[in-house]
């Protein structure tokens, strides 16, 4: 159809044709492997959520294996806001972490037990949480 | 490939506004966060980043058509499907940047109406021709490769949707770079025709890579709200010596010679000669170059450059030729039957 | 697995080929589209589609090149017009109206996922591995075309009316895809090219009505006359030189040259 390309005429003005005005936007999340959270992926814009889901499996599921999606109505979101809505608290958290317990735990073991002994002992912590 | 908003991203000052939210807005930007839509912003920057966002997005979609041309001529099946891929990621690209423009308060209709009726602008870059398949080589290569440049620094920007949407862009654009290269190197290492290909794409693209990046920097741009806002990361100027530094030596070890050229209106070389101008500075590791013909750059953006009616048409027929499909998924009568 | 006899080597491939050309002459009309579909999103989701139909008839095209030692690419951009064996319907232009583009798909689809579920029970074990995956990609088509066809269909008078012309003019060329190639009864009885379980034609037809009933528009399909010798055969529509000419223009200026 490369003449179709070629040949369109070059047309100036306005468009006779009134405004279309846009199809309703959806979420995407997509999941890359089954048991994974499903992540925020884009959006797409589409009569309903069918054809949502049509389009984000060909546009967001192709760029890396992808083995779920959902689509959510944009509206259907509701946020809280940056400004307004504190979420994290400002007083001290620490009471409520095991980052807040490491060091004076730590400590209080070094007086009751040889180094050895509390190294094979903190193997089953679970050290991502500190 | 893309655009991205070099050209011409002019921000008001924004002289109205309150004070102490101005204040509160610029140390957030100073602090390297980032500002997401519902966040308090000066009017003059939310309006200047759909400009730009909106002006990337057409670029997109424009830059579509010149590499489509060729998607059917695609001399074997594996870079018939590349291409294929290349031209979809752009119009993916297009399709993300004008939701970031929608949640900026325009319609994608609008948008779309306002670029095929010359309202609004996309880059320069793709009003010039692609004759043929060692132009798609090149394209691949010199202005994916520029774009890549350029969109790594925007994606130090300020604006959250923005900067995210160029990080996937980014990811993608890799591929578009990788298959250029490979496109490039086996142009270049082929017949003596395919040689001569590649080295008469290289004089047609090599003046529109160097003026990818925008006009010579203003005075004191870092000052101006554009950097100062961090919309933008990194001057024309400096983009363009990073780009020639790496390039203008691999061109030439690939076996290119860069030339200064004189093109007729169609955008097709009727003189080149040596670029005398082109040495390395060995104490600053730079590249000295002849600069483009900024009078043509200025040329091609006022609508007067070889393709853009024709680019400008098309967009416009896939519009109009569209319009009843889109008419019957909005207003028709348009559901799925109920599941059986 | 068998090993095939050496006078069934040239009907094989001539079937395959059937469809591999068919899904190549598919998806570089479709692919044609990138950039210029009715919707952005479409855009990418029809361009996904083309470049399957592409990527399928690469990898059935290796699988020929195995059979009668050549390449791919010689394949696909090295053969005359007469060589190939597509049928009508994947010829046919659709000068960027999406009414056309999207029944083509229509009836291509649906033959070809029926199609592809014969080959995947073929006594050529790679062949039939082959039909099994490409017969599970075939199903995601089936259900995009189709659900364009109801929203299209269903949509505006005048979306139904675009939609019933496109699809009157197509019928009419459709059923080619069910021409035999030559020498398909000795695939058959071999069990190369096992029999359909009911009549391919009659569950075609009524995949198809029953689609384009629920998308309110009509559709009337007649089986090929036997005696119609067409693309199966090497004999090709008008439309078939100069898509070649354009798909071939670059490769035949240096056909043995790597791109």
């Amino acid at each position: 159809m490369s003449n179709v390309r070629e040949q369109s005429h070059p047309s100036n003005g306005d468009l006779t044709s009134p405004a279309e005005g846009d199809l309703k936007p959806y979420v995407v999340f997509t999941q890359l492997n089954r048991g994974d959270p499903h992540m925020y992926a884009g959006c797409v814009d589409a009569a309903d959520q069918q054809m949502a889901l049509q389009f984000a499996r060909e546009h967001y599921g192709q760029d890396q294996k992808c083995v779920n999606i959902w689509v959510v109505p944009k509206e259907a979101v509701t946020a809280t806001n940056y400004d307004t809505d504190l979420i994290w608290r400002h007083t001290d958290q620490t009471y409520r972490l095991a980052r807040g317990y490491s060091k004076p735990v730590k400590d209080k073991w070094r007086k009751l037990r040889r180094a050895e002994d509390l190294k094979e002992y903190e193997k089953d912590d679970l050290k991502e949480t500190f | 490939m893309s655009g991205s908003a070099n050209v011409g991203v002019h921000v008001d000052h924004a002289r109205d506004e309150d004070p102490a939210k101005m204040a509160e807005f610029e140390a957030k930007i100073n602090a390297g966060e980032l500002l997401e839509p519902d966040d308090w912003m000066p009017q003059a920057y939310r309006q200047g980043m759909l400009k730009m966002a909106e002006h990337h997005a057409n670029s997109e979609i424009i830059g579509a058509l010149p590499e489509g041309e060729w998607i059917t001529r695609a001399p074997s099946l594996r870079r018939k499907l590349a291409l294929t891929a290349k031209v979809q990621d752009e119009v993916g690209h297009g399709q993300m940047l004008y939701r970031v423009s929608q949640d900026l308060g325009k319609s994608r209709d609008q948008m779309l109406r306002d670029l095929i009726t010359g309202r609004t602008k996309y880059h320069n870059v793709f009003n010039y021709p692609a004759p043929t398949w060692g132009d798609i080589a090149m394209i691949q290569w010199l202005i994916d490769g520029a774009a890549i440049m350029n969109q790594k620094t925007l994606a130090d920007g300020a604006y959250g949707p923005y900067v995210r949407t160029m990080k996937r862009i980014n990811m993608e654009e890799a591929f578009h770079f990788k298959s250029g290269e490979d496109m490039v190197l086996t142009l270049m290492s082929g017949t003596k025709m395919q040689r001569q290909m590649g080295q008469e794409a290289f004089d047609r693209w090599w003046y529109p890579a160097l003026m990818f990046f925008g006009p010579p920097d203003k005075p004191h741009a870092e000052q101006l709200p554009p950097m100062r806002w961090r919309m933008k990361t990194v001057t024309n100027d400096n983009l363009r010596r990073r780009f020639i530094n790496r390039f203008a030596p691999a061109a030439i070890d690939l076996g290119l010679k860069i030339h200064v050229v004189k093109k007729d209106d169609n955008g097709m070389v009727i003189e080149r000669k040596p670029d005398e101008n082109l040495r390395l500075d060995e104490t600053t590791g730079n590249w000295s170059f002849t600069q483009p013909d900024w009078d043509e750059f200025y040329r091609v953006i006022r609508g007067n450059g070889p393709c853009n009616a024709k680019r400008l048409a098309l967009r416009r027929f896939s519009y109009e030729q569209g319009r009843w499909v889109r008419h019957a998924i909005l207003r028709g009568n348009a559901g799925l039957p109920p599941a059986a | 697995m068998i090993t095939l006899p050496d006078n069934l080597k040239r009907p094989f491939a001539d079937l395959l080929l059937a469809v591999a050309d068919d899904k190549l002459m598919l998806g570089h009309r479709n692919s044609d589209w990138t950039g210029l579909a009715p919707i952005l999103e479409e855009d990418i989701a029809f361009s996904s589609l083309a470049q399957d139909e592409m990527a399928h008839a690469q990898a059935l095209y290796q699988l020929i090149a195995g059979l009668i030692g050549t390449s791919a690419d010689a394949l696909a951009f090295g053969r005359k017009s007469e060589a190939f064996r597509c049928a009508a319907i994947v010829e046919a232009p659709d000068e960027f109206d999406w009414a056309t583009a999207i029944c083509r798909q229509f009836f291509c689809d649906h033959f070809d996922r029926l199609r592809l579920r014969r080959l995947a029970r073929s006594s050529d074990k790679p062949v039939a591995d082959l039909a099994n995956r490409l017969a599970a990609e075939e199903q995601i088509h089936v259900e995009h075309v189709d659900s364009w066809m109801q929203r299209l269909g269903r949509g505006t008078d005048e979306s139904r009316q675009r939609m019933q012309k496109a699809l009157d003019r197509l019928a009419a060329i459709a059923p080619s895809l069910f021409e035999p190639i030559e020498h398909e009864h000795e695939l058959v009885a071999a069990d190369v090219y096992p029999r359909a379980e009911t009549d391919m034609f009659e569950t075609w037809r009524n995949e198809l009505e029953q689609i384009a009933n629920d998308s309110s528009l009509k559709l009337d399909l007649h089986p090929p006359s036997p005696q119609t010798i067409g693309g199966r055969r090497g004999k090709h529509t008008e439309h078939l030189p100069p898509l070649l000419d354009e798909m071939c223009e670059v490769y035949r200026l240096e056909p043995n040259a790597a791109w």
